[in-house]
């Protein structure tokens, strides 16, 4: 029973981690139709600024704050690179954060090496049911639902959240009432960034990052983001705690090396079972 | 959309193909790259038609490679006939994968894909029969009965024969009525149905085209190895097959070959020059990597309709100014002539 406690728990702090990196995903997707690679290099930005700066003797709470805007500029910048060219088609963007992301690879083992890295988090340990559980993975949850209040707050009620949202629901539209759909689609990026280096400064004190990280986290959110729907925030994150239970229990009762296809091919098959709505609610 | 490349060129291009393994010391650089030419040639026909991104084509690679691995190491059966199943087995794993996953589109198939590579990864990482951990070694050379290939040469020039190939089929294949089908299916999926274009269908047979060429690549490269491996198909090395198709020139016959040439060669020449002594440790990955993307995203930026039909383009365009040149009151008199020609 401890242990199934502590799979849960576990499973639901990864699963939060991806439900940040899909809703990146969504974000950028909805307003720019580009699929952004760099979703999982962003959370490796945040999660190795961070231990720099806490290295530097940064309190913690400002070295992590600064860790995910330094993330959200990132995310900007790639914005930039990967949509700003006018006229770049959505095909070439996807390349570009590929390429990206290939490049931000170099930068990591630069600067921080090719091994792994945690930094420091919350120390301690909690009781949950019986199950002792590292403070960390409880931070994890909390500050993901915040988020996700504060996300969903600033979609529905900021002037710049219904901007967004009216640039990817109809581009031509937004356009005619003022709304720059070119900026919007930086700032989507900017705010993918953002998310992405809250997921990348939350995880990595219980799960290290490295160069080789982006992928696994962003094929995680991904698949978060397809498990929710690839509309709505929160049910993203509900696909994101699903998934991240489901391969944690896999991994605890059966073995570790089959976490990852189960993962793929729940994604798989909802993506197909699926398609034909959720391509339908994307188009709204 | 077949971009006409003068015959002399090509002749000049083949030549040189066939002459410049004779005089190098060591060949699996050459055999790779003109491998993943065959591969890229399919992919640029899967991606210039269909207009969607497949990041996982190392998966019919290694269904390929695998044909091979298995039936002549596991099954002892002749090489001859595994390279010969290694395409046919790849085209029938692609048709039957492409039946749900060619339903997706967009970054859900891109994703799609991208799962169906890892997933082939991890059973062959899991499964004894396919290698397990350790991969399968000891692929026996390519021959016919007691005539067996020796040395790399022969493999080059099997290569090249099967590039030659793949050329020519997708080159028919373009210009035949079901390729203009295809090519319908690229400008409007909705108005090539209208017109009795088999959407599906149509999708699904260059799909499993694209992954017989993967197919015999991967079955040849088992042959040179001569070993197969769950790590013997990266996702890096996948995403790269798409950026040499991009940089090429999706949906131009000589694209796929050009982008192949031109990223292996900047790959290999980082490599040489990352593995010059003296450098510190970091510096060939770091070269590896950060050149090789920073090559790939200016050359995205500034070509992004590949290198080949720019290049067609601007020669298109000289001609046009000299034919406008030297008869000016044609053009005057019939202004939309140039527009047509």
């Amino acid at each position: 029973m401890n242990d199934f406690i502590t799979y849960l728990v576990s499973g639901v702090a990864i699963g939060c981690a991806f439900a940040l990196i899909g809703s990146g995903f969504v974000v950028v997707h909805r307003v720019t139709r580009v699929v952004n690679f760099t979703q999982g290099t962003l959370a490796v930005f945040g999660g190795l600024i961070a231990s720099t700066l806490l290295k530097g003797a940064l309190p913690h709470g400002i070295a992590e704050i600064v860790a995910v805007l330094s993330a959200g500029v990132i995310g900007l910048i790639f914005g930039f690179i990967a949509t700003g060219k006018r006229g770049t088609p959505p095909l070439i963007s996807l390349l570009i954060t590929l390429g990206l992301s290939t490049l931000s690879a170099a930068f990591f083992i630069l600067f921080w090496g090719q091994n792994p890295i945690s930094p420091p988090g919350i120390g301690g340990a909690t009781d949950v049911l019986g199950a002792r559980i590292e403070t960390q993975r409880l931070l994890v949850v909390v500050v993901t639902v915040i988020a996700f209040v504060v996300l969903s707050l600033f979609f529905d009620r900021s002037y710049v959240g219904k901007g967004l949202t009216a640039a990817a629901s109809n581009p031509r539209a937004a356009r005619l009432v003022g709304i720059n759909v070119r900026w919007m689609g930086f700032l989507s990026f900017g705010i993918a960034g953002v998310l992405g280096g809250l997921a990348g400064v939350l995880i990595a004190p219980t799960n290290a990052v490295s160069f080789a990280s982006d992928l696994p986290l962003a094929l995680g959110g991904f698949a978060a983001a397809v498990f929710g729907g690839l509309v709505s925030v929160w049910r993203t994150l509900l696909g994101g705690i699903v998934l991240g239970v489901v391969g944690q229990l896999v991994a605890g009762y059966l073995s570790g090396s089959y976490q990852t296809e189960v993962a793929l091919l729940m994604m798989l098959a909802i993506m197909i079972v699926r398609y034909k709505s959720l391509s339908a609610e994307e188009a709204k | 959309m077949t971009r006409r490349i003068p015959a002399l060129v090509v002749c000049v291009a083949a030549v040189i193909a066939l002459v410049v393994p004779l005089f190098l010391p060591d060949l699996s650089f050459y055999i790779q790259m003109i491998l993943a030419a065959v591969i890229v040639t399919g992919l640029s026909l899967f991606m210039g038609y269909a207009g969607q991104a497949s990041l996982g084509h190392g998966a019919f690679v290694a269904v390929g490679a695998l044909t091979v691995a298995v039936m002549t190491v596991r099954l002892g059966l002749p090489p001859l006939l595994a390279l010969i199943c290694a395409p046919i087995l790849a085209a029938v794993f692609a048709y039957i994968v492409g039946l749900p996953l060619l339903r997706l589109r967009g970054h859900y198939l891109a994703f799609g894909t991208l799962a169906l590579l890892l997933i082939v990864q991890a059973v062959i990482a899991t499964v004894p029969f396919f290698g397990g951990g350790l991969g399968i070694f000891g692929v026996p050379p390519l021959g016919v009965g007691d005539a067996v290939i020796s040395g790399q040469l022969p493999y080059v020039y099997l290569s090249l024969a099967v590039l030659a190939l793949a050329l020519l089929i997708s080159r028919n294949v373009i210009r035949s009525r079901f390729g203009r089908g295809v090519r319908a299916l690229a400008g409007s999926e909705s108005a090539a149905a209208s017109s009795g274009v088999p959407v599906l269908r149509t999708k699904l047979a260059v799909f499993a085209l694209s992954a017989a060429f993967a197919g015999l690549a991967g079955g040849i490269m088992a042959f040179f190895t001569p070993y197969v491996s769950s790590e013997s198909f990266p996702v890096a090395t996948s995403i790269a097959y798409i950026i040499m198709a991009v940089i090429g020139g999706l949906g131009s016959l000589w694209g796929g070959v050009i982008g192949a040439v031109l990223v292996s060669l900047l790959v290999q020449v980082l490599n040489a020059v990352s593995n010059q002594p003296g450098l510190p440790a970091t510096t060939g990955p770091v070269l590896q990597y950060g050149a090789y993307a920073l090559v790939l995203i200016l050359a995205l930026l500034f070509i992004p309709k590949g290198i080949v039909p720019t290049i067609a383009q601007a020669m298109r365009r000289r001609r046009d100014r000299r034919a406008d040149a030297a008869a000016p009151t044609d053009v005057a008199v019939e202004p939309w002539a140039s527009v047509q020609g």
